[in-house]
């Protein structure tokens, strides 16, 4: 990754960890074909980072978590550095296992094609985006990566925690009108991503549709044009929404 | 009462959006936080008189908001208007300056205290820049003392490092102290000893989003003996407060001098000049810079402000801008209390704050300022407001009775 405006790896890969393969949850909640491949799995993927991040992804039941910590696994893959692990991610290192060798043909089969099923809502292409319900997976699961990139980046990157350093103490709900929702807790200027609407939020901001989210996530809709005509709105204490604003331009380079 | 439409602000508003970055950029648009909900504002004005504007819809609103400041006299003053009008038959933007330009600057001189010179230009980052720049030139020091929640402009060394194009680099001499916490201060100052350039304050907190907060009893005389002590730059930013406190500065009305001052929005009623006065010692520093710009020296705005400067002299402006503030304050908090909502209106009467504190999401606030609005009363949601001359006391009246309904369309939505 081109190292730009300060952003730095070990970011990027609890970004890409808890945001990224974070996703799978979504993925295999909503996605048919995703559950259809680990429906009859009961396995724990670890992933150590030197440096980085430690979580594991359990996939039970057609059920895909996310839990912190790679002590619980059934499968361990190291990595010696976060450029390590996020060149794993972009798919230019191959990971070994050091636990688990028995169970490598989970990931080399159901795993690398879960993973490339979420590439696809991601990285989605025009062609895909036509199909309604693609469309609605593809920019859900793109707005709980951004939910995650942002409380990852206002905990770790030296710009973000300079935003959230000015955050008082609160919950903030982002929301798309008819589709998802995410808290973003701040408590001593540590923040903290929930993926579910908050009961009482203190801020919140809501984008007006699914449409509106995906151009603006898509840097095709300004945000401060769409303020202003209402399509995009906000509410409550706006000093933790104009610090999430403030992250929100950190995880566009992440992201990007 | 009848609430307001915008359909010609948001048909204005589209095209705007076409030609221009985000429609209305800064602290006037949208997008800055202080229209909550957006739909209850209008977007464009057609015109304005006295205390009123009037928007592209034709709605008439007694305006609390003053373009942000400028208009102290009320809009469109006669007198102010009319000394501009004779003074743009003489020439305006000429290749050397007018004499009215020292017809301005004496008269500063001799209405403000702590001021040997006057250095004008155009907004008040032109001058809150040049003070600091100033410090910095006279000391050989690099480091600028805040108080948290300052706004001192858009240059970037007045941002946070995390500010679209602002680098570390242009904010890494900045160092923040909380407002009125002079051991915090004396610490700063002893960890940074022989290093700061200058300290930069407007005269009290009136920061948005909070109560505002006035200088603790002998705040300011602690702060101007640590500064003299240490040879440190005392910068008052009166370019918000400026004339709604004091005539003399607002250092001033605290009872301390400032070393550098800075003025703009009231300082002409709405005519475009800012002005940096500040003591003798300085003025060979701020001579030996090259710092200027198109029109910075156009007379028109000199023989604006030196009209609005008089009149404000002839009609005590300080004095008559707080009594109706105070009238207008108790009025608020009257009908607050009467649905059973706990507003507070904090910081000088002429430039107060409001805040509903039932609510600490600024929620309820936001939602009573917005049917305010919506009823023909300009208040904004996290920002003070402005008192102007020409407010009448059956202005304040009409506020007390909108806000008195406000509250009430409030209320039945949230029910005691």
């Amino acid at each position: 990754m081109k190292q730009l405006h300060g952003t730095d790896q070990r970011t990027l890969a609890w970004i890409n960890l808890y945001g990224i393969l974070g996703a799978l949850e979504e993925l295999c909640a909503m996605d048919e074909e995703a559950r259809a491949l680990v429906a009859d799995r009961d396995v724990a993927v670890g992933f150590r980072v030197a440096g980085g991040p430690r979580a594991t992804l359990r996939f039970a039941g057609g059920q895909c978590t996310l839990e912190e910590g790679d002590e619980h696994c059934d499968i361990r893959l190291p990595f010696a550095s976060p450029e390590k692990f996020n060149g794993m991610i972009d798919g230019t290192v191959t990971p070994i296992p050091t636990k688990g060798l028995t169970k490598v043909k989970f990931l080399l089969g159901p795993f690398t094609k879960l993973t490339d099923r979420l590439t696809r809502y991601l990285r989605a292409s025009e062609q895909d985006l036509q199909d309604p319900e693609f469309f609605r997976r593809s920019t859900t699961l793109m707005f709980f990566v951004i939910a995650e990139a942002l409380s990852q980046i206002g905990n770790r990157d030296r710009i973000g925690r300079a935003s959230a350093a000015n955050m008082p103490d609160g919950v903030v709900c982002l929301r798309i009108e008819g589709g998802p929702a995410a808290a973003i807790g701040v408590r001593n200027h540590v923040l903290r991503t929930v993926k579910r609407a908050p009961e009482k939020p203190m801020a919140t901001m809501s984008f007006g549709s699914m449409e509106i989210a995906r151009e603006l996530f898509d840097g095709k809709r300004n945000a401060m044009a769409s303020l202003g005509t209402g399509e995009i709105r906000v509410q409550g204490l706006m000093p933790l929404l104009d610090n999430v604003n403030r992250i929100l331009d950190r995880v566009a380079l992440y992201l990007a | 009462m009848n609430t307001y439409t915008y359909d010609e602000s948001r048909r204005q508003f589209q095209r705007a959006c076409r030609v221009i970055p985000s429609g209305i950029y800064g602290h006037q648009g949208p997008g800055e936080g202080c229209f909550i909900p957006v739909d209850a504002f209008p977007l464009f004005s057609e015109r304005a008189k006295g205390a009123y504007f009037w928007d592209v819809d034709g709605n008439r609103f007694i305006d609390y908001m003053c373009a942000y400041g400028p208009n102290i006299l009320g809009y469109c003053d006669e007198e102010v208007d009319e000394a501009a009008r004779r003074q743009m038959e003489q020439g305006n933007c000429i290749t050397t300056p007018s004499s009215r330009m020292i017809d301005f600057a004496e008269l500063l001189v001799d209405t403000v205290h702590t001021a040997d010179w006057a250095f004008f230009a155009k907004n008040g980052n032109d001058v809150t820049t040049l003070a600091v720049m100033a410090a910095r030139a006279y000391s050989h020091k690099k480091k600028i003392v805040f108080f948290q929640g300052y706004y001192h402009g858009v240059a970037p060394w007045t941002q946070k490092v995390d500010y679209p194009g602002v680098l570390e680099e242009d904010v890494c001499n900045n160092v923040c102290v909380p407002w009125n916490d002079i051991d915090r201060l004396q610490e700063v100052f002893a960890r940074n000893r022989g290093e700061i350039a200058a300290l930069i304050a407007q005269p009290y907190d009136h920061g948005n989003f909070h109560d505002n907060v006035m200088p603790a009893e002998g705040f300011w005389q602690q702060v101007r003996k640590l500064c003299t002590d240490n040879d440190v730059v005392l910068i008052i930013d009166d370019v918000r407060a400026g004339f709604r406190m004091d005539l003399a500065g607002s250092d001033h009305y605290f009872g301390f001098e400032a070393d550098l001052i800075c003025f703009c929005k009231a300082l002409a009623n709405g005519y475009n000049v800012s002005a940096l006065c500040g003591k003798d010692f300085l003025k060979n520093t701020v001579s030996g810079m090259t710092y200027t710009g198109s029109y910075w020296m156009s007379a028109v705005p000199f023989a604006a402000g030196i009209a609005c400067i008089e009149k404000m002299k002839r009609i005590d402006a300080p004095k008559l801008l707080n009594e109706k503030g105070t009238k207008l304050a108790d009025g608020l908090r009257a009908a607050a209390a009467r649905h059973g909502f706990d507003l507070h209106v904090t910081g000088m009467p002429s430039l107060f704050y409001l805040r509903i504190a039932d609510d600490p999401s600024l929620a309820l606030h936001q939602e009573w300022v917005a049917e305010c609005v919506r009823r023909g009363v300009y208040f904004t949601n996290h920002h003070n407001h402005f008192i102007n001359a020409a407010l009448s006391d059956s202005d304040i009246a009409e506020t007390v009775a909108v806000a008195e309904e406000a509250f009430d369309a409030v209320r039945q939505r949230h029910p005691l």
